[in-house]
This record gives C-alpha cells, structure tokens and sequence, in this order.
C-alpha cells in the first residue's frame, strides 16, 4: 500500500520504485555535455547517485568527454550510437536508451537519476515520455537570438528551457533580457532558466529544477 | 508529502469498486487529475483536487490511466482521473490534398488517428500551431478545420 511518507529532501527519495529519468535535448553546440559537466558535481554533493547515457550519431564522443572528466565513475557513462537522425533514439524508438538505461540501473542499484543526453539535433527534437519522466532543451545564446520565436517543438514542449551561454550575449550582439523575455512569452507557464556552463552561473537553479521535479526535493 | 510507488488495481474492479463506494459515501475517496499529454510519465508531483501533494514514482513497466487507484485504505482512497484529449479534426478537400496534408502529419511527428475521411490529430497545445504548419493547406482552405468534442472522440 502506498504510504505517506516525508520527503524532506533528495537523498530521503532512495527506496522508490526505480531511478528517475531525465532528458537533455538541444541543437549541436548548445552545450548539453557542458551543462552536464556542470551537473554532475552539483548533484554529486547534494548525495544523488547518478548514472549518464550519452547518444551520439556514429561515434561515443561525449561519453569519453564525460568519462575523461574525472567527475563521475566512468562504468556510470554509457554510449548509444543513434546512427541517424538523433531524434529517432529519444522518441520514435528509444528501446537502445531504454535498454542503456536498464543496464545502468542493474549495475547500481541504489541509483536515483539517470540523465539521457541526446545526440545534437535540430528544434523539433522532443523526448518520448517512454524514455524519460522530465526532460530539458538546451539551447545558446550564440546560436541567435531568434530560436524562441521561431516556437520549434523543443523550445515549446519541454519542461526545462535553458538558455546556455549567457556570457556570449555582448560578443554576438544579442539582447539576453529581450531573448529570455520571449522564451518565457512563448512557453507561457512553463521555466526558463539561463547559464552559463563554463563558470557554472546558474547551474545550481537546473539542479534545483531536476531535485524538485523528479527527485520530489522541498 | 505522499509518496506513490505503484497503482494497486483500477476502480472497477469488483472488489475495489466496492471498497471505493464506502468510501464515497464518506467523501473519503479523492481525485488525482492528470492531463492526457502526462499520462505517459512515471514520475511527477501533483496536487490532488483535495489539495494533497503527491509525488508519483512508478516502475517502468506501469503507467497511469484513467481509474487506475493509488490509494485505498480504511479511510481514504486516491483514484486517477486523465484529463480529457482533445483532438483537430481536418478534412482535406481532395485526394491529392489529403496526400500532402498526411505528409505533414507525419513530417510533424503529429499523434493521429482515423475518423472516416478525416485526419484526428491530438492537440498538445493551441489550435493555431498546428493550423499554422500546414500552411497554404489551411490558408487556401484546401483542409478544413473544426474542435472534436473529446465525449464524441470515443
């Protein structure tokens, strides 16, 4: 029988059914393994054991970016080959992700978030709600200030949009304020954070977005 | 906050259905609506119509649906109500119409189904999205356009 049980924060999650999923999505270049890069420690020090699939087109680059890194277990990072289009993984078959993630959770079973990584991709790209519980659209300021109003299904239906690169807004003559401010017009109720994954500004926000959304933090 | 970690039966099970009409009776069984666009997700929070914050974390191999029971004890019962789909209904005026306007369906990754002569898509969001990718079809009124009642949908 279902329980009421105080959850008080993330750690006291251990002991549900199994671990939560997450999706990061976005075009090439935006900065997924960068914000991940970010991620894992933030996590990591709010006690989240943590697993990480990565998809790449044809090779199993990010996963031995991640696995250099030194910030995370590298049996704990796993490599898909999507082999075409990034977003036939995630959604329209996502059984090689899902099977990834099903080996991770054997492997260590006291895991209690498994963060997906698409292959870069183009503004359609969703995540299948088969594959991952919640799921977050990465995409940058360099890549133009235009991206949200041109209401790609990714921007409009995830249920995290995050504005990357904040620091290049000056150099690539972007107005960050105007381009937030449409973000947010076109999703209507749903967040949008910006960061700035190479100095870790606004990283801490995406964290407590994942904690709270999946992981049931206060 | 309470905690879900399985659906234990759906409502209209015989003995579950005699359970919750007990309950019923005491204004004890409570509704915990999903929108149909999130039934799919095995975790997330929510509050109840009663007001209680749940968070729902099930095993892969379930998912919610509408009636599915959460709760059930002495006193009190939770029970999923899905939120009703609604869908757009398109006509298209001929078959070489219809031959463009089902390439754009499936070029949009569109969830559909088939009414007769008419292409059901599930709306996720508002109608004018989805008219607007159709572009000269809908504009030309080469497909034509109208809102399912989701009770007719069925």
């Amino acid at each position: 029988m279902n329980q009421i049980r105080t959850i008080e924060a993330v750690p006291s999650s251990k002991g549900t059914a199994t671990a939560a999923r997450i999706g990061i999505g976005g075009p090439v270049g935006s900065g997924k393994t960068a914000l991940i890069e970010r991620l894992i420690p933030v996590l990591a020090g709010r006690g989240v054991d943590l697993a990480v699939v990565t998809n790449d087109l044809v090779t199993k680059e990010d996963a031995e970016r991640l696995r250099r890194s030194g910030l995370i277990d590298p049996e704990r990072v796993s490599a898909v080959e999507a082999g075409a289009c990034p977003h036939t993984v995630i959604r329209e078959d996502p059984t090689l992700n899902i099977a990834a993630g099903d080996v991770l959770e054997s492997r260590f079973p006291g895991l209690e978030l498994l963060i997906l990584e698409s292959g870069g991709d183009n503004l359609a790209s969703t995540f299948s709600l088969d594959l991952v519980d919640w799921w977050m659209f990465v995409i940058d300021v360099a890549g133009g200030d235009d991206i949200p109003r041109k209401r790609g299904p990714g921007v409009l239906r995830c249920d995290l949009l995050v504005v990357n690169k904040t620091d290049l807004a000056p150099h690539v003559g972007v107005d960050l304020d105007s381009m937030l401010f449409e973000a947010r017009s076109v999703r209507g109720d749903k967040p949008v954070l910006a960061t700035n994954a190479r100095s870790g500004q606004g990283v801490e926000a995406v964290v407590d977005a994942i904690c709270r959304a999946v992981l049931f933090a206060p | 906050m309470r905690l879900i970690d399985r659906i234990l039966g759906r409502r209209d099970d015989t003995e579950i259905a005699h359970r919750l009409h007990h309950l019923e009776h005491h204004h004890a069984v409570d509704i915990l609506t999903i929108p149909s666009g999130d039934v799919a997700r095995r975790r997330l929070r929510a509050t109840t119509l009663g007001g209680e914050e749940v968070a729902v974390a099930l095993p892969r191999d379930q998912t919610l649906f509408d009636g599915a029971v959460l709760v059930l004890d002495e006193a009190h019962a939770l029970v999923v109500r899905v939120g009703e789909q609604h869908w757009l209904r398109l006509v298209a005026r001929d078959k070489a119409d219809a031959l463009e306007l089902g390439y754009h369906a499936g070029n949009l990754h569109w969830r559909v189904r088939f009414d007769g002569e008419a292409l059901l898509v599930a709306l996720d969001g508002p109608v004018d999205d989805y008219l607007v990718r159709l572009g000269a079809l809908a504009t030309e009124g080469r497909v034509s356009h109208s809102i399912v009642d989701p009770v007719q949908a069925h």
